[in-house]
Formats: structure tokens, sequence, C-alpha cells
């Protein structure tokens, strides 16, 4: 039987998506001609116009809004789970609209995975670059706009890939068949693919500024621009829809029995995540919609365009402000970044040291207050802004004061491990691997923190060691933990243990000589978003090459490590999933819910309700049980 | 409980009894490692990530707080791993034992030390951080002002007294200089690694920035925030000299480009 194209949610999506942007191009080039405009064609209007309806394009096109249109016609549809279209083969619900949440969050995990990929290409091509000063291959305008793309790709990424990890684990650590919003919920992913799509389109048009945007550069040259702003806009809905329908299933499909401090740690981590998504998301929509319309291309809105009057007094916009209003959302974004990861060594810690969590309450509301008090923070990334300088003082205080619950976790992780029965398999390596990572990254936090110290490392490379460490520690680690641990449960088979080994001791020192060569360098003098660097940066060394140039090739080394060793990871899920052994119910001797279903699972995960009746991390408690035993029997 | 047993084989066919977690050999152990992991990670630190020259007087201020937020970096580094590194050996599982590890669930009075000496910890921090601050930002007599002019892509620097216009920056060594900087088109920020301070230049403001060389020398002026196509190349030269070759250069540039100078200068 053989399978048209169309059949494919994604490819009618795309079909639709397409037919959208012609729509807004005709659309903005009719009125123009109307109007009797001398240039018909004006390409950031019309991409403006263009990606909005191509994004409504295709979100009917994959078929998301369907039930909702069926709805306003009088119809009803029955939630059901299961394939939506009959007679098709099982790999193609991945690509269309389905509402089963485990279908969904792969739809997530390896959407977010792929993205991770192309940021990381990105990455190395221009650190082939880097690795020695001169400009060998990489135009200056190609090179900017490849560290802007490897920014937000990697961040659609991250993104992206906390949505796979949400919306599969949460309903089933809840016991629940699915998530409050199911129609929501598959609505929240597929949003996501316009939003991709717009961005890899802005390549073309070489736009440069880095992830960051700030006017008055974002204002000017190309309209790749336009593309970046509702790129990043729609990723945001996605973020807050998706938020809503977590915040909701946590707080109100808990089991019997599951008191909020009875839920497994990875679902506070989540909650935190969502409450912050749900509020500060609006804040870069609005940042980057001011951005929108205040290009000369489309409305020349003067929000960041200062207007110097006859006194000498700026009267007009200021250029600044975009940094508070973007900085206000993207700090309390980072922590949207780290929190579910931190939740994920919570999470795995108890289950390899055959302990309980230590502290539960206290890294419960340690996320959230991480997540208070990172609202706090923002003006630190704008230290030399030029801002006053008292405020400057209080952002110092308010973001060395974070430290203190993160302090709280790593604490909890020693006194969880301390005393146990450790085991090493894949997922604990990267769990253990995580912490000195996101160690590394925390600790250079504060240095950054501080106003004096900042005033010679903010814009070094110095931040990119920080921030990357951090990164990695707080979600690329976790989240590598994460495939690793829940893919017997996924797949019903277990991964290559050997190659999962190898791909952690390949990618770790290579992470850890990535991060302190950054380091290195930036404090050497060694500037943020450039194509070349001094030859003699840091000084000459023995070696015929000097200081920073030798930190450049340690880290290009590095990145060319880390790449390869994910191309094992890949290589080992896709082999393992055809041909692994066979991991039964609960290879990991789990407590948590979602262990006690069949692997891989089926599609309504719980043949009963389940019942709480224990404490989640009560291992080494004799006789103690955390989730019912079912008839059907159990480890 | 297990008391002062060592670990052993017991006579009945049981697992090796060894020391529980909380007796105090284990800390004294880990202690040894710590203080020892701070002092190498310290010297490896400040090894691995050398400042450049400190050519100013914000750059003794700066360096030393550096410094002492390496040591606790140091020591907090050493702490986790240290810890982490005796637990990943001393309490892993042995072969045969599938038996469940120490069942406890927390420890409060522990939990509210590692917030509260934390806390005292960034009070300390902050502190010194707000210290630092207002030495490195504090205005010396005599200043020397020096406008800077940015733009895509290159430096103008003027000097008011005189009205001498120059591409590269000229400073005499041991006067505290202020640079009055402005924009003419996106923003840029105004860094000389060996001053250590850095001053973001946004159009539509005045941005000041002071710091005072202390080092004869050459040194570069780069921007430090992304401007645009050639941004990695918007460098100016900076030369730090004596006050009488400060002088002897004013004069000649004084004279190149025709200038009157006031009286007295």
């Amino acid at each position: 039987m053989s399978l048209s194209l169309t059949s494919l949610g994604i490819v009618r999506g795309l079909i639709g998506q397409a037919l959208g942007t012609l729509l807004g191009f005709a659309l903005v080039t009719l009125t123009r001609a109307l109007m009797g405009r001398e240039e018909v064609w004006s390409t950031e209007p019309a991409w403006v116009i263009g990606a909005i309806l191509g994004a409504i394009g295709f979100m009917i096109g994959v078929g998301a809004m369907s039930d909702w249109f069926k709805w306003w016609r009088g119809i009803a549809t029955p939630f059901v789970h299961g394939p939506q279209a009959k007679d098709q083969p099982a790999w193609t619900r991945y690509f269309n609209v389905d509402y089963n949440h485990k279908i969904i969050g792969i739809q997530y995990g390896v959407t977010g995975f792929i993205m991770l990929c192309i940021g990381g290409l990105f990455a190395v091509i221009f650190r082939t670059e880097l690795v020695r000063s001169g400009i060998q291959f990489l135009e200056p305008n190609t090179y900017n706009t490849f560290i802007g793309m490897h920014g937000w790709c990697a961040l659609f990424g991250i993104f992206i890939g906390i949505g796979g990890m949400a919306n599969y684990l949460i309903p089933l650590m809840l016991g629940a068949e699915d998530m409050t919003f199911p129609r929501l919920n598959a609505f929240a992913f597929w949003i996501n693919v316009p939003a991709i799509v717009l961005l890899l389109i802005s390549v073309y048009y070489n736009w440069d500024s880095g992830w960051t945007v700030y006017p008055p550069l974002s204002l000017r040259g190309s309209a790749g621009y336009q593309l970046v702003f509702w790129s990043v806009i729609l990723l945001g809905m996605s973020s807050i829809l998706g938020s809503v329908n977590l915040i909701a299933t946590i707080l109100r499909m808990r089991p019997p029995g599951m008191s909020l401090f009875r839920m497994p740690i990875f679902c506070w981590a989540i909650l935190a995540t969502s409450l912050i998504q749900v509020t500060a998301t609006q804040l870069i929509f609005m940042s980057f919609l001011l951005l929108s319309i205040s290009r000369e291309a489309t409305l020349a809105m003067p929000f960041y365009t200062p207007l110097i009057n006859a006194a000498g007094v700026n009267i007009g916009g200021d250029p600044v402000m975009f940094q508070h209003t973007f900085w206000f959302y993207s700090h309390p974004a980072v922590y949207v970044w780290v929190l579910p990861g931190l939740g994920i060594i919570s999470e795995l810690l108890p289950v390899f040291t055959r302990k309980p969590l230590f502290g539960y309450r206290w890294v419960a509301l340690s996320s959230i207050a991480i997540a208070m008090v990172g609202y706090l923070v923002w003006g630190h990334h704008m230290f030399t802004s030029g801002y006053s300088s008292n405020l400057r003082v209080w952002f110092m205080v308010s973001t060395l004061l974070v430290s203190v619950p993160t302090g709280v976790k790593f604490f909890s992780w020693l006194g969880t491990m301390w005393g146990g029965k450790l085991t090493f398999p894949t997922p604990m390596l990267w769990v253990l691997g995580a912490m000195s990572v996101f160690l590394i990254g925390g600790l250079s936090g504060p240095i950054l923190g501080t106003v004096a110290t900042d005033l010679h490392l903010h814009d070094s490379y110095f931040v990119l060691g920080h921030f990357h460490a951090t990164i990695f520690g707080g979600f690329v680690f976790p989240f590598f933990a994460a495939i690793y641990f829940w893919f017997p449960k996924i797949t019903g088979r277990m991964y290559n243990e050997a190659l999962g080994k190898l791909h952690f001791w390949i990618m770790l020192p290579a992470f850890w000589m990535m991060s302190i060569g950054q380091m290195s360098v930036g404090v050497a003098g060694m500037r943020r978003r450039i194509v070349d660097y001094d030859p003699l940066l840091g000084g000459m060394t023995d070696f015929g090459l000097g200081f920073v140039e030798i930190g450049h090739v340690v880290i290009t080394i590095s990145a060319f490590l880390i790449a390869f060793s994910i191309l094992l990871m890949i290589y080992n899920l896709f082999h393992s999933a055809e041909v692994g052994q066979a991991a039964g119910r609960n290879p990991w001797r789990s407590r948590s819910p979602e262990w006690q279903t069949p692997s891989p699972i089926p599609e309504q995960s719980f043949a009963s309700p389940i019942l709480i009746v224990g404490e989640p991390y009560d291992y080494g408690l004799a006789g103690s049980r955390y989730v019912a035993p079912t008839t059907a029997g159990d480890d | 409980m297990y008391g002062n047993s060592k670990k052993s084989k017991s006579e009945t066919d049981g697992p090796p009894v060894k020391r529980a977690s909380t007796d105090r050999r284990h800390f004294i152990n880990v202690g040894v490692i710590v203080a020892v992991g701070t002092v190498a990670l310290y010297f490896l630190l400040i090894g691995a990530l050398p400042m450049p020259a400190p050519a100013s007087s914000q750059s003794d201020t700066i360096d030393t707080l550096f410094r002492q937020h390496m040591l606790l970096i140091a020591f907090l580094f050493a702490l986790v791993v240290g810890f982490m590194l005796y637990a990943l050996v001393v309490f892993r599982k042995r072969k045969g034992d599938e038996g469940e590890g120490e069942h406890f669930e927390g420890n409060t009075p522990l939990e509210i030390a590692w917030t509260v000496i934390p806390l005292i910890v960034v009070i300390i921090f902050s502190y010194l951080g707000v210290v630092t601050l207002r030495d490195v930002t504090a205005g010396q007599p005599n200043e020397l002002q020096v406008n800077v002019n940015s733009f895509q892509w290159g430096w103008s620097f003027t000097y008011p007294e005189t009205g001498v216009v120059s591409q590269e920056l000229v400073l005499p060594v041991d006067r505290g200089a202020v640079m009055e900087m402005t924009s003419q088109d996106v923003v840029h920020s105004f860094w000389v690694p060996e001053f250590r301070v850095k001053q973001d230049i946004v159009p539509g403001q005045m941005q000041y920035l002071r710091f005072t060389p202390v080092l004869e020398g050459e040194y570069d002026l780069g921007c430090a925030e992304f401007c645009g196509l050639t941004h990695y190349n918007m460098l100016a030269p900076v030369r730090v000299v004596t006050d009488a070759e400060f002088s002897a250069w004013m004069n000649v540039k004084v004279a190149e480009q025709g200038l009157q100078v006031a009286a007295g200068n």
C-alpha cells in the first residue's frame, strides 16, 4: 500500500504554511498596489503578514484546529486515544496531529533533539573558522549570521526538548491517562514547526546581531530579522500554551494519595518551570513585536530610537529599554532551561543510590524559590549599559542570592548519594556529569554577577564559558540522562550500555575542556561574536601560538569531540530500538508510577487508576510502597 | 549502630559490614580532600585564567576581587566534587550486595545551616562588590577628559582641552582619565582588557568611563558590543606614555591640525 505524502499532517501543514505565506505576500502587495505605491513589493511587511498567515495556514493544514472547527459547527468530537488516521503505518502518527501525550512527547523530544543538532552544526562550522586567527573560509557576514542561528536553534532545541520531557512524563508520573487539555497539547507542539521553518529561512537573509537582537542594530539591515522575531513569537506561544496545560494537569490530575509533597520531584520542577513560562514569555512577545514594528520598512515606530532635541535631551525612545524588556523575560527563561534538568537529577539519584531524595520538601521549594528570585536579577545582563550605578548594586545582590536555593539542591544531591548503594549505568553517569558541569557553570556566575569583575568579563568569552556550562549541566546532560533512562520504557528495549558509556566519557572531558578554554580566553581579553582575533591576544607562548589562539584550538577540538559523541548516541538509539535486548517492565527497579506500566507503554498507559500509599523515594524502607500494588503482579 | 567496626566479611553469611555514613572518619577524610582540593584548585584556576597586564589602578582592585572569587570557587568546587567523588568510591554498590541504601529522608538543622551559611557568604561578597564598585568608579582630581566617538566601525578621540582629534588614544600615565562617549549609530562598547573596565555606548546618551592608567605601554581598544559586519575589527591603538611624552605628542598634533591653544594649558 503506497503512502501518499499529503496523508501526512506535517506535509499538509507545510503546504498550508506556504499557501498562507503567499496569501500574506499577496495581501500586502495588493494593498500597496491599490494605494498607488511605487514599489509594490516590500519584503518586510510581506514577510510579517506572510509569517502570521503562514503559521495559521500550517496549523489548519496539519489538522491541529480541526476538532475546534467541528465544535464551532456544533459537531461533538469525543476524545479517543489512538491513531487519528486509519489504515496507516504506526510511524505516521508522529507526523500527524495526535492527542496521546506519549506521541506528542516523542514529537517534542525528537524535534528538540534535531534543533540541538542543527544549532550544533552552525557551531561546528564557525568553530572551524575560529581555530586559527585570520579569516580562513567564513565571511564575516555569514559568520555573524551563524552565531545568531546557533543561539536561536539551540534555544529552540532546549524549549522543545523540555516540552518532550514534560509532556511525556508528567501524566505518567501522575498515573493520568493524559494531560488536562490533550488537543491544546497537540496545538502547542505543532506551532513550533512553522516557527522552525521561519527561523531556518532567515539564514537566507543573513541577519546579524546575535540571538539577543539589540536595537538599533536589529532595526537596520536585513529583512531576516522579521523572520527571527516572528519565529520566536510563535515559539513563545507554544511555551505559554504548553505551560498552562502542565500547571492544570499537575494541580488537578494527581491520583488519590498523591499530595503535592508526594509527587515525583520532576513534577515540582515542571511546575516551577511552567509558572515562569506562563508569566514571563509575554515580555519577549512584546519586545520582539515592538522591534518588528519599529523597523523602517514596517511602521518605523520610535520605541527604541533616540531623538535628541535642541537642548540635547533625548525626547524619543531608548535602546536600553529593549534590553530591560528583553532580559526581563530572558533571564527567567534561563531558569526555564535548567529547572527541568535539575529535576531530572533529583529524580534519578534516588533510583541509582537506592535512598530517599534528601530533603524532598526543600528541593521542591527550591525550584519555586529559584523561579521567584529569577525575576529580580535581569539587570545583571546590562551592568555596562549605563543605567543607574546604585541600581546595579541591587541587581548584584539579587543575583548572588540565587545561589542560595541552587546550593540547597547541590547539597541535597550530596545527601542523597551519601550512605547509598551507588551503581553507574549510563543514565547515572550523565546525572553525575551534569552535576559537575552545572557546578562549573553555577560557580562562574557570582563573578559575573559582581559588577566590578563584570566590567572586565561582560561580553567576553568568559560569559560563554558560564552559560554553556549552565546550559549543558542544567539541560543537555540531564536530557541525555533522561533519554537513556526512559528509553527502555519507551521502546521496550535496552540501549547499548558500552556505547552509552563511550558517549559519556568522550563528551564529559571534552566539555570540561571547552568550558575552561572559553573562560580562559575570555579573561585574557577575547571578545564575543568576533570572526577574527589578534594572533597575539593574551601574549605569545612558547608554543609558537598566542595564548588565546591555543585556547581556540582547545575549544574547537572539544566541539568536534562533542559532536562526534552525539553521533554515537544517535546510532545507539536507532540501532537499539531495532535490535536492543528486551528491557522488561522495570530494569531500574524504580518506584515511580511510569515503571508500573508495560514496556513499551500501551496506548492506554494504566490498566486501572493508581492509588498512592506512601512516599515516592522510600528506597531502603522495608515493606514500603509508593504505588499500591495492582492484581497484575509487579516488582 | 555499626560503631567502629571495620569493613570485613562477617563469620556468618551476610553482607560485609562497613562504617555507617555518619561515622566521623568519613567526614575527616572528606575534609582533607576538600582542603587539599581547594588549595590545588585555586592555583590551577589562577594559572589557567590569567588576567592581562594590570595597566590601570582599577586593575588592581578588580584583580584582587577576582582572586577572592576564585578562592571561593575553588573551595565550593572542591567541597561538592570532594564529597561526590568520595561517595562514588565509598558508597558504591559492592558486588553481590542487593540491599538498599541507608534510609534517611533529610536533616533539618543541616538544611538550615546550608541555607544560612551561603546567605552570609552572599552578604559578605555583596559588601565586597559594593566597595569595589565604588572604588573603581570614583572620580579623581585633575581628570583628563577625552571625548570618544564610536561608529560603525571605528573610533575617534577628541581632546577638548586643545581640540585635537586623533585616531589613537594617547594617555598620560598616573592621571585619572574620563572618557565621555557617544555613538553615531548602534550600541558599541569601550573595552581595553588591560584596564579592566568597560562601558557600553548607547546612541542618544552620553556615557562616562573612568580609569587611571598606571602602566606605560601599548594596548588595543576593541568594541565589546556586537555592532555589525566588521565589529571584530573595530579597534583602535591605545598608548600610555609619560607626562612629558604626552605633552610633546599633544603639541605635535596641535601644530598638525593648525589649532589655537589656550594659554596656560
